[in-house]
């Protein structure tokens, strides 16, 4: 998908990732949220079958706003490693991010991160699904 | 006679028997509801399989994925209170002017989000209908509309291409395979293991599989890999379709006619 241009407003800082490159760890602290510029990554999920791919990003999509919007406690519901080729990534200013987030009522505010609970949730049976498949 | 300067009030408290339903998948409808006391059931209605999402209590939020499609869609899972349960039921009338006022970053990350678990949750539905129509696990529905339905899985030897739909230019490349086995739900592929040095083959990658029916008829079907068997000079993935057209289900149905 293309670049929303409303991202290029947030883009404070781009990386290049190898391939293979661990940009987020499941379980891990952290609440920045990417933009894939250029490239894709993979989202996966540990299993006790071992990491499965539950999602390829491609340009334009965002991760990590799932801990971002479910606040500073979250933990990373998955982890994200750059797929082959060139990856670019822009990472978001955080703090007007979070002074936008803020500004919401209470009311929006737990309407979208009930919405984010439900994206890790679902992540979660997604992998118990498919791990009582193989 | 009404006051015309009567506000509608935006929130109220409804109560609910334990098994009652509170909305049902495909209604439209914009209220969300907020639990104050029992738990509800979301679950979706798939073919004629109930598909458990969440089981929710005190302060948990329902419904709000209707919210972010503005009622421009139908709900996309149904709920049921497991007990006697209270909720507060709002109409996001003035929530829905704020959140379209609000910085149009979140409202991308939100759509992303939703988009996400769209997605994600049609994938759940594929996964459990392949389960139930495994010979072992075929059961008697308990719907009363679809009662008599059978789910069938055809052998066949079929060959076919298929390409991976996640990997990069460059790194993707058309390969061969055959089908062994067919369904309305998914396929059985055979390969030569040496396929997987040309492109990953890691459960959860997106394939399209191409193939032509004995009847002349060409079928180009998004899956997504499932599952991975070892043999002795060959692999068998396990692959479950993503989005068929309504072309293409007609095909495959009529194939599949016993």
């Amino acid at each position: 998908m293309p670049i929303d241009p409303v991202v290029y407003e947030y883009i404070a800082s781009e990386v290049e990732c190898p391939a293979n490159q661990v940009i987020i760890e499941e379980g891990s602290k952290g609440d920045w949220v990417y933009v894939v510029l250029e490239g894709q990554v993979k989202v996966k999920k540990r299993t006790p079958k071992g990491l499965v791919v539950i999602d390829t990003l491609s340009e334009g999509e965002l991760f990590g706003e799932i801990a971002f919007l479910e606040g500073e406690e979250a933990d990373r519901s998955a982890t994200v490693i750059a797929a082959e080729g060139s990856v670019r990534l822009g990472i978001l200013n955080k703090e007007l991010l979070i002074a936008h987030y803020s500004a919401m009522s209470p009311t929006l505010r737990a309407i979208i991160k009930s919405l984010s609970l439900k994206v890790r949730e679902t992540t979660t049976r997604i992998c118990a699904a498919l791990v009582a498949a193989n | 006679m009404t006051d015309s300067k009567e506000t509608i009030p935006t929130s109220y408290r409804l109560r609910y028997k334990k098994g009652e339903q509170i909305f049902k998948q495909n209604d439209f409808g914009i209220s969300i509801y907020k639990i104050l006391s029992g738990k509800v059931l979301i679950f979706r209605e798939c073919d004629d399989v109930e598909v458990p999402i969440a089981t929710l209590g005190k302060g948990s939020i329902i419904g709000e994925m209707i919210f972010f499609l503005r009622a421009t869609e139908v709900r996309s899972a149904s709920a049921r209170a497991l007990e006697e349960s209270e909720l507060d039921v709002t109409h996001p009338m003035e929530i829905i002017k704020e959140y379209e006022a609000s910085a149009p970053i979140l409202k991308l990350m939100a759509q992303q989000a939703l988009n996400r678990l769209t997605r994600m949750n049609r994938f759940i539905d594929r996964l459990i209908v392949n389960k139930q129509e495994e010979p072992d696990n075929l059961k008697k529905s308990l719907s009363l509309w679809k009662s008599n339905r059978r789910f069938y899985r055809k052998k066949v030897n079929l060959t076919c291409k298929y390409a991976s739909k996640t990997s990069l230019k460059g790194f993707s490349a058309t390969l061969e395979g055959t089908i062994k086995n067919i369904s309305m739900t998914g396929l059985g592929l055979e390969i030569d293991p040496r396929n997987e040095s040309a492109i990953p083959h890691e459960i959860g990658e997106v394939f399209q599989v191409e193939t032509t029916l004995p009847n002349g008829k060409e079928l180009k079907l998004p899956c997504t890999l499932v599952r991975s068997a070892r043999g002795r000079g060959y692999i068998n993935l396990g692959m479950t379709y993503l989005d068929l057209s309504e072309d293409e289900r007609k095909i495959l149905g009529f194939f599949l006619l016993p």
